[in-house]
């Protein structure tokens, strides 16, 4: 029990050195925030296109077919625009020639030229540029059915398109049932990606100094094993990025609604999460000999481990080769355990092989970190 | 100045005796744009968006269904799907595994249903842990459906008359009848053909820079875009890991010591300054180096760019000497300048691309070198004198530098 209170004692004292910082709170709190509205609202802007997505549509057609055309193409989501000449500007603009019902009607193939601006929404793009596939598709079928007659006729008396096969989306049974929003994607992301630079730049920088500075050895004058202290040095650690975790997720929860799925589970993830970085923070503490080497190899190893974990943007837009080279990342287990949780409403059962490659991932780290520790420089 | 020249030998020399930090501060930038580079970067086919995982859930097991997988096997569409039949639990599986984006249910008497030209729904399960993926596959399937939809309608009387076949034992049907049949459909399919071999109306997605569109970026040139913010950032790092030197021989009384010699204040003081400048202007040059040689980045006219980078440099030095004047100790410098460095990058476009930023953001942006030295990249790389960004930065650097070489002295001589 002497044992546990001692433990307990110097990491209480490590947590309340480190909360008395001034720029403690900057750093667990406010740069987080920054980048959870950043990226929140970059990835609300591309989840929700604008309600109707904006075609031009410069229609210098001599006949009726364009007129024909554009009936097709109009949809709730669409919003056509339609101008005589091209204008300077636009973000998707779609060119009807002057003989495009000439053509049309003389049976010869066009291709018509379709301009989108790379900047703007790729989801509208999507959206406009899949209606235009629909509606050259419902007017071929149209003339596939009208056959080989008159093709000037055809606007006067026709057979009109049925939409026979229709397509109803959704989301798997107990899974979601609204959209998620982008801070649902952005707070587990920024989260973890600040547990791993404030523990290991922190708990790095402070293990290193009380190395330096003799704090450690004189603490051992105390009746304190070496093995304590270790322990202690790790548990402060970990109370460190559980803290910033809770901050992040109660603040999440307050002005960003944020919906984790099960939030003990999720606790659970990100406590054992933090437990491999706060290993990993006294390894490199008892490493480096130097603060900038510290922060150095921990804005590295954070930044690369969040890029590839997840935390920056969607796996899925991430080539096969990296999204396997991603498994190196502790942060690819703790996001991918938090998606379960969240996106699947997934049980302790489904993050349960994550748990244990970041027990195992702790377990190694803690090894090498209590190996290297060091008392005295 | 020989003096301030023999200080700052001796300060490169000691920075050269342990140099990790800064290499480590070297590596972060290259190896950022070399990830972001490689998963944002349009590969060899163009294509930006790895192939699509599809599961396809048959329940329907007929011959408009295998049409239907048929498909997803035409060459321009295996580039962008790949399709995997399976059953719903294997499907969700797979979705949770980050295996699939979506799952495409053919519900049963889907055959049936379109040969009797009634309505027939297709069911696309999203994966909710993706958020662009599932909808591609969604506006495909939109698509597919109109495509079935008008193929149904053309050939309605053929539709029908295969579902009686399906339904008469094979010895009720009059085979003799289906002669008549097929030299129907056959002229049916000659005329379709000319609406359809080739296509008579399709698009044509023109990449011009034409009228305010732009053209698409190869991966050079995102690794281009993306270095220079990058090279920034880590600049004003490395810049004030040197420069840290003033405030570490102040606080342990190394400074004291040497203005007992014959070295002046402004000696002491300019050759920090100046270190701390040819330091940046070093590490950009190894990195522009590394940038050119590994990733092929297009800087644009050389010598304008080293002008930028020297600029920025100059404005790095010179923002620090002001702000290790105003720190008391070593402590408070680092937990300062850290916060201060990230701030500048993130409003300042080092972490993503201005224009996808909130105005907001955007807005604070234009007080950070960040913005100006990354707007400066861009215009030399589009071959234009990067005039207003140089302005700004320089202009701004000797504001700073104003202030910061009367309050260094002070603190000096305290």
């Amino acid at each position: 029990m002497k044992h546990l209170k001692r433990i307990f004692h110097i990491a209480g004292n490590d947590v309340r050195i480190m909360v008395s910082d001034k720029t403690f709170f900057f750093w667990t709190l406010m740069f987080p925030i920054f980048f959870i509205v950043l990226f929140g609202l970059l990835y609300k802007s591309s989840d929700n296109a604008p309600p109707a997505a904006e075609l031009i549509v410069v229609n210098q057609d001599q006949g009726r077919w364009g007129a024909y055309f554009l009936e097709k193409i109009k949809s709730p989501g669409i919003e056509l625009k339609i101008v005589a000449t091209e204008p300077a500007e636009y973000n998707r603009l779609i060119i009807l020639p002057p003989d495009f019902s000439a053509k049309i009607e003389a049976r010869k193939d066009q291709a018509l030229a379709f301009k989108k601006r790379e900047d703007a929404s790729v989801k509208a793009a999507a959206r406009v540029e899949t209606r235009l596939y629909q509606a050259i598709a419902r007017v071929l079928s149209e003339l596939v059915l009208y056959g080989e007659g008159d093709l000037t006729k055809f606007l006067d008396k026709h057979s009109e398109f049925r939409d026979l096969v229709q397509v109803k989306s959704r989301f798997p049974e107990k899974t979601v049932t609204v959209v998620p929003s982008g801070f649902d994607h952005s707070i587990p992301g920024a989260t973890v990606q600040f547990i791993m630079m404030m523990v290991m730049i922190y708990g790095g920088i402070s293990v290193m100094e009380e190395r330096k500075k003799g704090i450690m050895g004189r603490m051992l004058f105390s009746p304190l094993s070496t093995g304590e202290l270790f322990q202690a040095k790790l548990l402060g650690r970990w109370i460190m990025g559980m803290l910033q975790a809770l901050m992040l997720f109660v603040v999440g929860k307050i002005f960003f609604h944020l919906n984790l799925g099960s939030v003990p589970l999720s606790l659970l993830v990100i406590a054992v999460f933090s437990l491999a970085m706060a290993a990993l923070s006294v390894f490199i503490g008892s490493l480096c000999t130097k603060e900038d080497m510290i922060i150095g190899l921990a804005v590295l190893l954070s930044n690369v481990f969040a890029a590839l974990g997840g935390c920056w943007w969607p796996s899925e837009i991430v080539p096969q080769g990296v999204r396997t080279a991603a498994m190196i990342s502790p942060a690819y287990w703790a996001m991918d355990a938090l998606h379960k949780l969240r996106f699947f409403q997934g049980d302790f059962s489904a993050i349960l092989p994550h748990l244990g490659i970041l027990l195992g991932l702790s377990l190694i780290l803690a090894f090498l970190a209590g190996r290297y520790f060091k008392i005295r420089e | 100045m020989r003096r301030l020249l023999l200080i700052l030998k001796n300060d490169v020399r000691r920075h050269l005796k342990s140099p990790l930090a800064i290499i480590i501060y070297i590596i972060i930038p290259l190896a950022m744009t070399g990830l972001i580079g490689i998963i944002f970067g349009p590969g060899e086919n163009e294509n930006t968006l790895p192939p699509i995982q599809v599961v396809l859930v048959d329940h329907d097991k007929s011959l408009a269904s295998r049409l239907f997988l048929g498909a997803f096997d035409a060459d321009q569409m295996k580039k962008m799907f790949q399709v995997t039949v399976a059953d719903e639990a294997e499907g969700r599986k797979r979705m949770e595994k980050g295996k699939a984006s979506a799952m495409v249910v053919i519900p049963e008497r889907f055959t049936l249903d379109l040969l009797d030209i009634k309505p027939v729904t297709l069911e696309v399960i999203k994966n909710p842990a993706e958020q662009f993926l599932p909808d591609v596959v969604e506006e495909f399937m939109n698509t597919m459906a109109v495509i079935l939809s008008g193929a149904v309608q053309a050939f309605e009387p053929e539709a029908r008359g295969i579902r009686t076949m399906l339904d008469l034992p094979v010895d009720a049907f009059p085979w003799e009848r289906l002669g008549p049949e097929f030299g129907k459909a056959q002229k049916k399919v000659v005329a379709a053909m000319k609406y359809l071999n080739p296509l008579l109306l399709s698009l044509k997605e023109e990449k011009t820079k034409a009228a305010g569109a732009k053209a698409a970026l190869s991966r050079t040139d995102i690794f281009s875009v993306i270095l220079p913010g990058m090279a920034i950032m880590f600049l004003l790092f490395i810049v004030q890991t040197v420069m840290r030197d003033m405030i570490s021989e102040r606080q342990d009384g190394k400074l004291r010591r040497m203005l007992t010699t014959p070295l002046r204040t402004w000696e002491l003081i300019g050759a920090r300054i100046l270190g701390g400048w040819l330091m940046g202007i070093v590490v950009l040059l190894v990195m522009v180096a590394f940038g050119t040689l590994v990733f092929h980045v297009h800087w644009g006219p050389f010598g304008w760019f080293l002008l930028l980078g020297a600029v920025g440099a100059f404005w790095t030095a010179a923002f620090f000497a002001l702000m290790n004047a105003l720190v008391r100790n070593r402590n408070q410098a680092g937990a300062l300048g850290a916060p201060i460095i990230l701030a500048f990058s993130l409003f300042g476009g080092s972490m993503m691309n201005p224009e996808g930023m909130p105005k907001a953001f955007r807005t604070v942006g234009i007080i950070t070198p960040n913005r100006w030295f990354i707007d400066g990249a861009a215009l030399i790389r589009d071959g234009r004198f990067p005039t207003v960004s140089l302005l700004v930065l320089t202009i701004s650097g000797v504001i700073l530098l104003a202030f910061a070489v009367p309050a260094l002295r002070r603190r000096s001589t305290v």
